[in-house]
């Protein structure tokens, strides 16, 4: 065996484990998923299981429910996109600014993205909670009216949105401090030295040169955004009157509590299609100027 | 001593106390059983579950139990897939408004040589809580418990508005409601809008299926049911503040709420509170007449075990129900009259005033299709209340779409 089979057999070695672990736990059932889009499955009658052909996709386009939930999904990655961004960006520039403690604000960033959605979101229900909850106690005390955060339709997504960026804001903002410290300070320099001032120096070096990172957390957040499940589960349960119910959690309804898994199956992959074609989307956009 | 001397020696030691120790246990005579119990119970009745099934491996050697909790919001999925891949625990906790889904999937194997001379009495248990597990000739389970909703009132706000005791009536109820708003505390607050629904809904003859079997939401029953709720959030005359669900029990514990209707369930978190003076109570008759919702947490034995399994599983779910007086202490309602006759029973006041409503409890219709029920009757429920739909159009639409399930499973419902 020459030098460079063994080096190809030893990196072969080194993924096994994790290449055998992505092919049973990830490709396989998706493989499956895809086979059970198209059978009515339902696991309280698995021996009536049946090839229905695309009845379970024509079903989804029917089902106001799920239209419903796209409407929710939609409306969370929405909000939760542009203000990840712009969140995580500012955080990043003033971290990025300053000259002591940046490292002890670095690592209580990430504090509450250590939680976990559970106790996230048992510990925001509480904070939102109309009538006995933290925030509108603080509200009244400053003599402001209180804010049905979770109980009205308007409030409850930006209410959702807003805990997840508490959550998740730090790893964002981690990101995009990393990029800016990888601009050589010579090209600030020179820029400043040439008459650019800071609104020029952000708009002509930091954000061009930021384009990569950025597409990176505008893709991953939609992805994120697209499967949102546990902050609505927890705050919310999708209420009120299904306003906040992603399509994750009715797929997950379908499924689990329904039992209908081919169905849910279905709709996953309808989910697959929508997250796919919106990564495409945004690639295709800021591509041209990441390059 | 080499090395290698010294790890053959502590392989041997290891290997031959390995050797005693199997000698020692029943297993090794193949007389032990082993038996898998699954339950939802991860509170503090779990605490109580487990010491029972203590007392019960001390009691039989022969068998060992081994339990295991989970979430009920997980629990069916895991209990469903173990089963039907035959997997599954021997012995296992149902809730009886799943008992329709889990018996058309072939879950469970009818348990009815538990009953009869020498095993349990059928006449110890109420006809309504008997039927829940009666499929055709089969009973498929044990009722452990009845879990009434009732009325949860705090003390020291009922004396502070100079009321003498819970509320009986609807006049009664309001009355209460009123005399405890004060400031930022309310007489009552709604809990789960769709349990607050259901207890109630038997009081007005409410229904959800027609004789035939078919989805029939919109009857009288339902729209008085909901007309009343409706009423307590009136814009211009506020009984109940603004509602978010899970916001009434929250309030309660906080004592800034007098009262709440909730499942006896609830009271072991209350019993963890302390310098919290409440009491339990029946529903209020709003309606016509008595009635209230009810469960049960059912004991049932998995369909294809042998016949040592099989005879160790019915004798721990005997085990069971003959010791459920220590379950009550757990905050619950023990589903045999002769356990809710001992007078250990009737000194638990709140579960002791709950079981009172035993003769009128209804409990949920029963059909494979409860969790779409629950979830499209919930919704309509709440779009009343916030005054999004009236009564008749959102019972309507709720109608509509319990029935395309129904016609979808190909089943029709009990009452």
């Amino acid at each position: 065996m020459t030098y460079a089979q063994r080096r190809n057999l030893s990196g072969y070695l080194f993924l096994a484990p994790y290449l055998a672990s992505f092919l049973a736990f990830v490709v396989l059932p998706i493989v499956v998923a895809l086979g059970l889009a198209f059978m009515q499955f339902d696991l309280t009658t698995p021996s009536k299981t049946h090839f229905v052909g695309t009845q379970n996709f024509v079903e989804a386009y029917r089902d106001v429910r799920v239209w419903d939930s796209l409407k929710a999904t939609l409306s969370y990655t929405a909000l939760i996109v542009p203000s990840m961004v712009v969140s995580a960006l500012a955080i990043a520039l003033g971290l990025h600014a300053m000259a002591r403690g940046r490292n002890v604000i670095r690592a209580l960033l990430f504090v509450p993205g250590m939680l976990n959605v559970a106790v996230t979101g048992i510990l925001w229900r509480w904070f939102y909670n109309n009538e006995f909850g933290l925030f509108n106690y603080l509200l009244k005390r400053v003599g402001l009216a209180p804010i049905p955060f979770l109980s009205e339709k308007a409030y409850a997504m930006p209410s959702i949105v807003l805990m997840s960026l508490w959550w998740t804001l730090g790893g964002a903002a981690v990101v995009m401090l990393a990029a800016l410290q990888q601009i050589p300070t010579p090209v600030f320099e020179a820029a400043m030295l040439d008459g650019a001032n800071g609104r020029r120096l952000f708009s002509r070096i930091t954000f061009p040169l930021l384009k990569p990172v950025l597409l990176f957390v505008v893709v991953t957040n939609t992805i994120a955004g697209f499967q949102v499940f546990g902050q609505p589960f927890m705050l919310t349960n999708g209420g009120p009157e299904l306003a906040t119910r992603g399509l994750v959690q009715y797929i997950y309804e379908l499924a689990f509590n329904q039992y209908r898994l081919g169905y849910g199956a279905a709709l996953s992959w309808v989910l697959v299609a929508i997250i796919a074609a919106f990564a495409f989307v945004q690639f295709r956009l800021m591509r041209g100027g990441a390059d | 001593m080499t090395a290698k001397t010294g790890l053959a020696v502590m392989l041997a030691a290891v290997v031959g106390v390995g050797a005693v120790r199997s000698d020692w246990s029943p297993a090794a005579h193949g007389k032990q059983v082993q038996l898998s119990f699954w339950n939802g119970f991860t509170g503090p009745d779990g605490v109580v579950m487990l010491q029972l099934v203590r007392r019960f491996n001390e009691a039989n050697p022969d068998v060992q139990v081994s339990m295991q909790r989970m979430d009920w919001g997980t629990y069916y999925n895991k209990l469903m897939v173990a089963v039907l891949d035959g997997r599954g625990p021997q012995v296992f906790v149902l809730q009886a408004n799943s008992l329709p889904r889990m018996h058309k999937a072939g879950l469970m194997a009818p348990v009815s040589d538990c009953f009869g001379p020498g095993g349990i009495s059928k006449d110890d248990f109420d006809p309504m809580v008997l039927s829940q597990v009666e499929y055709g000739k089969d009973t498929i389970g044990v009722p452990l418990d009845i879990w009434p909703f009732g009325l949860y009132c705090n003390v020291d706000m009922l004396k502070k508005a100079g009321l003498s005791g819970p509320p009986r009536d609807r006049e009664e109820f309001v009355k209460a409601a009123r005399a405890m708003r004060d400031g930022d505390h309310w007489g009552y607050a709604l809990t789960d809008y769709r349990i607050v629904f259901q207890s109630l809904q038997p009081q007005f003859g409410g229904h959800y299926f027609d004789a035939k079997g078919r989805a029939d939401l919109v009857n009288e029953g339902n729209l008085a049911t909901l007309r009343f709720m409706k009423s307590l959030n009136d814009p211009n005359d506020r009984l109940v503040p603004p509602p978010e669900n899970g916001l009434g029990w929250m309030g309660f514990r906080q004592q800034k709420v007098g009262m709440v209707i909730d499942g006896i369930y609830m009271l072991g978190d209350l019993m963890r509170l302390n310098d919290f003076h409440y009491v339990g109570a029946p529903v209020p008759v709003i309606g016509k007449v008595p009635g209230t919702l009810a469960d049960s947490h059912i004991l049932c034995a998995r369909s294809g075990l042998s016949q040592d399994q099989r005879s160790a599983a019915l004798r721990f779910i005997r085990f069971l129900s003959e010791n459920s007086i220590a379950w009550a202490g757990a905050g619950q309602v023990p589903a045999r009259r002769s356990v809710r006759a001992t007078e250990a029973f009737r000194k638990m006041p709140v579960q002791y005033a709950f079981s009172q409503q035993i003769p009128y409890i209804h409990y949920f219709p029963r059909t494979v299709n409860i969790f779409e029920l629950n979830q499209e009757l919930g919704l309509a429920i709440e779009q009343v209340i916030r005054r999004r739909k009236t009564p008749e159009d959102a019972l309507a639409f709720a109608n509509a779409r319990i029935q395309e399930s129904l016609d979808r499973t190909g089943t029709e419902a009990g009452p």
